[in-house]
């Protein structure tokens, strides 16, 4: 077919949408175009087969097994885990329910779950040993990818991880409150459903703690590295540093520095730009912050509120007074006690700002 | 992330949506009884697990999607509030865990969804050999993951192009055009 030139046309015409003088160019075409003419008559049959697909097609298995077992694993580390007042647990039925059934016995529950390893393409190594079945994967072990296989990891029962091309990583812990990775280099996709601060992954630059989410880290050559978050939360932490980043922000992070300050992941390119010099430059340049600030949108709310533990003295009131503009303090929250950096009104005016409720360093 | 609470566009939501005994058992799920929500899944099951292996092109894919849609759809329960039909508001969390899954892998790849690339529809995830008979089904899991997430929302799900246009963040021009586009390879691979 070669007439990619009438494509749209093509589809508006089989709509009978197309009008005016396009339909008049088009019909010109059609006239001496029998490639036209066949696609046109494949496009007016499509609704008929579209309309004749199922509207339920069960799977091939039974998946409830699969599902109980995640609800089940829910309500045990919720009952063991601290009081974490973290916005999604809100939404935990298991504090609601007054008679929960178990569906598995206490036994299962506390017994360490298996990790393992399994191919998605090409052959991953595990120890350089080949993996080309599913398999175990054990503390100390260390899983490699290259440049064209990449390889699923069972997070026990509380989620699982994909390890991208040319990645490195090794598993350091598989206790019930200690799920461990170590990333050396490349990516990890992980998707956990446990409650908050069960899953690690360690990485040069800084660790990445699990709050309840679905993210991504990469890590270079150099040690370097982002984490990007597509849902719920994850602390990015070194020494007495950490970064929130809640879904739809990222951080990058440098080996020797830390977490950088969070920020959107459609911040403008201004703002990425001065937070790279205010992060990892050892003196940044003067009137960083305000560049920062000049360019910070609504959206960059986070970006601002961590800013304000980053700053002192007339930055960090500049910081304040942007921040307020679009996003006023709670009540109780008083610009004073912002300034002098106390730590509840911040972590008030995170929650309000809907960042979570949580104490930034 | 998606506001869930949207009503679904389309031909769902209809009374059919719960059978005759599911409101009951919903009420039950809602209360946290995982035996109630058994029956829940249940009956929407086949329709969640339609629109996510459409949707994903991979049923080992859309068997781990199904099941994270209901773990996510036990969790979210209690902020259902029956402003829309339940089975509307499963799906809706269905297709969201579906594009939260496909945006995730493109940006593992990518970085950046190429959510304005037209060229990516001229080549097909699933290499079809040319003249190659397959049924719809097949068609559409071999289509390029955009195309056949723009395919399978309007022309399976009925949703209109704003919606789609704005849960997978593209213009509505965009959205068309990559409909014109998948609807295009459908019929080229069908014919």
């Amino acid at each position: 077919m070669n007439c990619h030139r009438w494509l749209d046309a093509r589809a508006a015409y089989a709509d009978g949408t197309l009008a005016g003088a396009a339909r008049a160019d088009f019909e010109t075409h059609l006239v001496g175009c029998a490639a036209c003419r066949a696609d046109l008559a494949g496009l007016r049959a499509l609704p008929d087969l579209t309309r004749a697909l199922p509207r339920a097609v069960a799977p091939a298995r039974d998946l409830w097994a699969g599902i109980a077992s995640q609800l089940e694993a829910q309500r045990a580390d919720l009952a063991d885990s601290p009081a974490i007042d973290w916005p999604w647990r809100r939404f935990a039925p298991w504090a609601l329910a007054a008679g929960i059934v178990v569906l598995s016995s206490v036994a299962a529950r506390r017994a360490d779950p298996a990790w393992s390893v399994a191919p998605l393409q090409g052959v991953p190594e595990v120890d350089r040993a080949a993996v080309v079945a599913p398999a175990g994967f054990r503390p100390g072990q260390w899983l490699a990818t290259d440049a064209s296989s990449r390889a699923r990891i069972a997070v026990g029962r509380i989620g699982e991880a994909e390890l991208g091309p040319g990645s490195r990583v090794r598993l350091r812990g598989v206790s019930g409150r200690n799920h461990r990775l170590e990333l050396a280099r490349g990516s990890l996709r992980a998707v956990i459903w446990a409650p908050p601060r069960l899953f690690f992954v360690d990485t040069p630059a800084a660790t990445a703690v699990d709050l309840g989410c679905a993210y991504t880290l990469e890590v270079d050559d150099r040690g370097d590295g982002e984490l990007a978050v597509t849902l719920g939360y994850v602390a990015l932490a070194e020494g007495d540093r950490e970064s929130l980043v809640p879904a739809g922000a990222r951080c990058r992070m440098r080996r020797g520095h830390g977490p950088g300050t969070p920020f959107a992941d459609d911040a403008p390119a201004a703002l990425r730009a001065a937070l790279a010099e205010f992060d990892f430059v050892a003196v940044p340049p003067n009137g960083t912050v305000g560049r920062i600030l000049a360019a910070a949108r609504p959206a960059d709310a986070v970006t601002l509120w961590h800013l304000l533990g980053r700053t002192a003295g007339a930055e960090r009131a500049a910081v304040c007074d942007a921040l307020a503009r679009t996003h006023p303090l709670p009540p109780g929250s008083t610009r004073d006690g912002i300034l002098a950096g106390d730590i509840e009104p911040r972590r008030a005016w995170a929650e309000s700002i809907g960042l979570g409720n949580f104490s930034s360093r | 992330m998606a506001a869930f609470e949207s009503t679904l566009p389309g031909p769902l939501g209809s009374a059919a949506d719960h059978p005759p005994a599911l409101p009951a058992a919903l009420a039950r799920a809602r209360a946290g009884d995982p035996q109630a929500f058994r029956a829940v899944y249940d009956a929407h099951v086949g329709r969640v697990h339609a629109v996510c292996l459409r949707l994903a092109g991979d049923a080992r894919r859309a068997e781990e999607l199904t099941q994270r849609a209901f773990v996510a759809a036990w969790q979210r329960l209690p902020s259902f509030r029956g402003e829309s039909a339940f089975g509307s508001w499963l799906h809706r969390l269905a297709v969201n865990t579906v594009l939260q899954d496909l945006r995730a892998e493109s940006r593992r790849h990518r970085r950046v969804f190429p959510t304005d690339d037209l060229a990516a529809f001229e080549a097909p995830v699933s290499a079809v050999p040319p003249g190659t008979r397959l049924d719809l089904e097949q068609a559409i899991a071999a289509l390029p993951p955009q195309a056949r997430a723009v395919f399978v929302l309007h022309d399976v799900e009925g949703w209109p192009h704003a919606d789609i246009a704005r849960e997978l963040g593209v213009a509505v021009g965009t959205a068309k055009a990559q409909l014109h586009r998948a609807r295009h390879l459908l019929q080229e691979t069908l014919r």
